[in-house]
């Protein structure tokens, strides 16, 4: 009842005449659209030509410091002109320019790469830096971060360190990064504290940073050990990639983690770092985990078992899975002139089981 | 009261409900989709894509480009896959029963031989007739597979049973990447720590009148002719502002084929795509997501608003038409194929808000808009001329042109593809000519879909493509 | 020396031209692989120093393309962001001469030009 006196309501109010004034809101609001959307594009364009002359000046500003000829001391300033040093209080050139000489750096080491520091640190721009960590925008403070991070400014570290495990994941992100640029493998102390998760991306990341430093001796067991599991996944990653024997019994602990995506981790962790022992204990895990360990054990006794495993890895070719079937085949192929003999005699059990052993035998000839 | 009153008014009542929630659902898309993008931006303003380019954790990727007489400019296409920046990376060209001589001329371009392949039917397919790789080292990451024809979902099942890697690129092998498509598509499966992110989608944009070179983008422009044009239009709309908006409430049932990656762990668990529908990879998704709801996973559909894929829109009615007429069919069978989701509060965003704005909107609108013309045309005629219809109809047309110039301007606010003040006004135009041209052909090409689907029609009609030989010269102006 | 140069980042070709042309040697600036492809068999360089990761054509397939044209006389340094074993080991099976990943330092890029100037060789 209550429905239909509604509606008879809206009918009434539905009359011609709202219904033109309506139209007329909506035809005012596109010509004031169309309107902005020039003027919009009128100032951008503006914009763009003031850009590319800053381009050219920041351009030519890095080449001068990156082929600086002369000595280069504390007090040694490139020379610069009165105009570009006016423009830097003009934000979109200090922007460019700011953007140009991190870009640099990025791509250059050597003395080069110091005389950009030089440069930077000449013209103050790591006071705007400051400034804007202050931000209240994360994507303003993110880049600030990054901006100190790339220009090595090390003395801003301990400004940097409570941003390590900021509630945005951008400013967080960025931290890490810059602690790591800064300290190296020591930078990774923030693992210590962190409650936010460290996504794939941002280990990846770590990583890379990390993999361009000499290689350090850290304690690595206490993250395997972590209560947040990302953080376990990434010292597996670590011991991994680094080759740490001595964490191998560590790492086996790592097998029985109740998270899955640990448990991979450390069955590829082995492949890498493994004693004559190792394949006894990936084998007598082997059935309870599913298809996808179970793959992955396979593919490490590929790398790290003897022909004792190929038992076991015979078996596996009895198994209905046919991607098992292969990785097995593989793994024995590879271990060995009797295990390659031994594949022979599977041949007549299937058509598809036969194809899989010509394949790797292909594989191992190419 | 007599009956025609009633009907008169139910009919007003209904499409005031209609154009009502037409607009709120203009308005939360533009609030959502302004946020969800900006988000996006600001977050990727300084990432460095090319450092995921050189890592050795870096996902690993298929490529898979399923092709069907594209012999015009298979190679070129081929070869601007292979040189996508991304190290981990494998690209799987499947020729889908090709009757010209695009698998002859890959053999000679790309110094292939035939291997012995072992292929782990994990999902049913037509018979494959080779597995071919490269004797050139450069070319190493190149698979190239015959088979008998099956269809596009057919060939992609094939490529998906010869995968060896982890994630999914699917892509139609004449559409041009840019450089870092695969780093960009890549990054949101590895950002989210407590979800799985089992899909990702990328924008489409529309090529016509685009220089193009050896398969990649040279130069770009709004396209000359009309129907590209609005198109052009059309995909910023849907693209930019709906799908945006879409993936902030983590409820987008679409992501083209054209263009989109797929956690191939999640594909192969649903069965991989089904080949009884025309709408693929629509279908898919749906099914993905109804799957992670199911096994009660927390997981995400992520979509990425940069321009990376360009592709080659109908330039005529006629294909246009028979376009139109196959997404129709394509929506329809996935929503008959999970029509258990309706409203049904077990699937969360899913079944609630997702299945039910398809049906009615994307499903149920030309119907409802079609029905509407009808209708005020019967009522003329009986001599009842509905004025508030009319004028709510009106209403409706204006409110989708100010949609659109909204959409122009995200454009221009975002990535500014079409510089030129005059391609703002022509795109305004276009806008404006939507509602009387353009619109009422598509209605009318998804309601022939309707009944053509009535009929049980299953194919794929025959798109002649104008290919990216034909290129624009222009000069200065 | 008459060196080529190919890479699609503006910053980096305009350092490596600048770097190089302050050694004495002539330097061919080009954008991307096609066009650095084209120029070699137009103008013939000594030297050829590429990125991998270019537009058309990768720094690879320009190896790959050298050492079957020029195999003796046209040596080719790759400079790079991708550090991997993997890629550099690719690079050397294709017969690249010589690898700079980046950062690099200009310093270092100038001497080991000058291992291949046959002029001084000579």
């Amino acid at each position: 009842m209550l429905l239909i006196k509604l509606f008879m309501l809206s009918a009434f109010f539905i009359s011609l005449h709202t219904l033109g004034v309506i139209i007329l809101v909506f035809t005012n609001l596109m010509v004031c659209l169309l309107i902005f959307m020039l003027i919009y594009m009128y100032f951008r364009a503006k914009r763009e030509k003031n850009q590319t002359n800053y381009k050219l000046i920041s351009d030519l500003l890095v080449r001068k410091a990156v082929f600086y000829d002369g000595l280069m001391l504390p007090e040694t300033l490139i020379p610069v002109t009165k105009r570009v040093k006016k423009l830097i209080d003009n934000k979109d050139f200090r922007n460019r320019l700011t953007d140009e000489l991190v870009l640099a750096k990025k791509n250059i080491t050597g003395t080069s790469a110091e005389n950009i520091k030089h440069l930077y640190q000449q013209l103050n721009l790591e006071k705007y830096a400051l400034q804007l960590l202050k931000s209240r925008y994360w994507h303003i403070k993110a880049k600030a971060i990054q901006e100190l991070s790339l220009m090595e400014l090390k003395e801003y570290e301990f400004e940097l360190y409570p941003f390590a495990n900021n509630k945005n994941e951008l400013v967080r992100m960025e931290a890490q990064v810059a602690l790591v640029q800064f300290n190296g493998f020591e930078g990774l102390l923030f693992l210590d504290d962190i409650t936010y998760s460290v996504s794939e991306w941002q280990q990846i990341k770590l990583l890379q940073k990390l993999s361009n430093l000499p290689p350090l001796l850290i304690s690595v067991d206490k993250w395997l050990r972590s209560s947040n599991t990302s953080v376990v996944i990434f010292a597996l990653k670590l011991v991994r990639s680094y080759h740490r024997f001595e964490l191998h019994d560590a790492v086996l602990q790592c097998l029985d983690h109740p998270d899955p995506i640990v448990r991979l981790q450390a069955i590829n962790c082995f492949s890498e770092i493994y004693t004559d022992e190792t394949s006894i204990h990936l084998i007598s895990r082997f059935w309870r985990e599913g298809l996808k360990h179970q793959l992955a054990i396979i593919k490490a006794l590929q790398n790290i078992g003897s022909e004792n495993d190929n038992p076991f890895l015979l078996t596996l070719l009895h198994n209905d899975n046919y991607e098992m079937k292969l990785f097995a085949a593989r793994a024995i192929a590879r271990s060995g002139k009797k295990g390659l003999a031994s594949l022979n005699d599977y041949g007549t059990y299937d058509n598809k089981l036969n194809d899989i052993i010509i394949q790797v035998k292909g594989e191992l000839a190419a | 009261m007599n009956w025609q009153t009633i009907v008169f008014d139910g009919f007003t009542y209904i499409m005031v409900l209609y154009a009502f929630s037409l607009i709120s659902f203009y308005v939360c898309v533009g609030i959502f989709s302004v946020g969800e993008t900006r988000n996006y931006i600001r977050k990727n303003s300084f990432t460095d894509y090319r450092m995921l380019a050189s890592a050795t954790d870096a996902p690993s990727i298929t490529v898979l480009a399923p092709a069907h007489n594209e012999g015009l400019t298979i190679i070129e296409n081929v070869r601007s896959l292979l040189s996508l920046n991304y190290i981990n990376i494998e690209v799987i060209v499947i020729n889908d029963g090709s009757t010209d001589d695009s698998l002859e001329k890959l053999i000679k371009a790309y110094d292939l031989y035939k291997t012995d392949y072992f292929i782990n039917e994990q999902i049913p397919t037509q018979a494959v007739l080779g597995v071919y790789k490269s004797r050139n080292l450069v070319y190493r990451k190149l698979i190239v597979v015959d088979k008998v024809k099956g269809g596009k979902a057919d060939a992609l099942n094939v490529g998906i049973n010869i995968s060896h890697h982890d994630y999914l690129v699917t892509i139609d092998v004449d559409c041009v990447l840019e450089q870092d498509a695969i780093l960009k598509l890549a990054k949101p499966f590895l950002e989210q720590a407590d979800k799985r992110v089992i899909a990702a989608g990328g924008v489409l944009r529309i090529a016509n009148s685009c220089e193009v070179e050896g398969g990649r983008l040279v130069k770009i422009y709004l396209p000359e002719q009309f129907l590209p044009r609005i198109q052009t239009l059309e995909y910023i709309r849907a693209f930019l502002l709906s799908r945006m908006a879409w993936t902030r409430l983590n409820g987008l049932l679409l992501i083209s084929g054209a263009f989109g990656s797929f956690d191939k762990e999640i594909v192969i668990k649903c069965g991989g795509y089904n080949n009884k529908t025309v709408g693929e990879d629509m279908e898919l998704l749906v099914r993905m997501r109804r799957y992670m709801e199911e096994q009660k996973e927390p997981y995400k559909v992520s979509f990425i608003p940069d321009p990376l894929c360009w592709t080659e829109a109908p330039a005529t009615y006629k294909t246009l038409g028979i376009q139109r007429n196959r997404w129709t069919r394509g929506t329809i069978e996935t929503l008959q194929n999970h029509k258990k989701m309706f409203f049904n509060p077990k699937y969360h965003i899913l079944g609630l808000v997702s299945y039910p704005y398809w049906a009615f909107f994307e499903f149920g609108g030309p119907i409802i808009e079609t029905l509407g013309y009808f209708m005020f045309i019967v009522f003329c005629v009986v001599g009842m001329v509905n004025w508030s219809v009319f004028f709510i109809m009106m209403s409706i047309f204006s409110i989708g042109v100010l949609y659109s110039l909204f959409a122009i301007l995200m454009e221009i606010l975002t990535y500014n593809q079409y510089k030129q003040k005059r391609d703002l006004l022509r795109l305004a135009l276009v806008a404006i000519a939507e509602p009387f041209v353009f619109h009422p052909f598509v209605v009318f090409s998804a309601i022939k879909g309707n009944f053509d689907f009535l009929r049980k029609r299953h194919n794929w009609g025959n798109m002649t493509r104008q290919g990216f030989t034909h290129r624009r010269l222009k000069t200065k102006s | 020396m008459k060196i080529l140069v190919a890479e699609d980042d503006e910053l980096m070709l305009k350092m490596l031209e600048f770097r190089l042309r302050k050694d004495g040697h002539e330097v061919i600036v080009t954008h991307d692989g096609r066009e650095a492809l084209a120029k070699i068999n137009e103008l013939v360089p000594d030297l050829v120093i590429t990125d991998i990761m270019m537009p058309f054509l990768s720094g690879l397939e320009i190896i790959g393309a050298v050492k079957k044209s020029y195999p003796n006389t046209m040596p080719v340094i790759i400079i790079s962001g991708m550090g991997q074993e993997s890629v550099v080991l690719e690079a050397f099976q294709l017969g690249a001469d010589d690898y700079i990943t980046k950062p690099f330092s200009p310093n270092e890029l100038s001497v080991r030009v000058k291992r291949f100037d046959k002029a001084i060789i000579l």
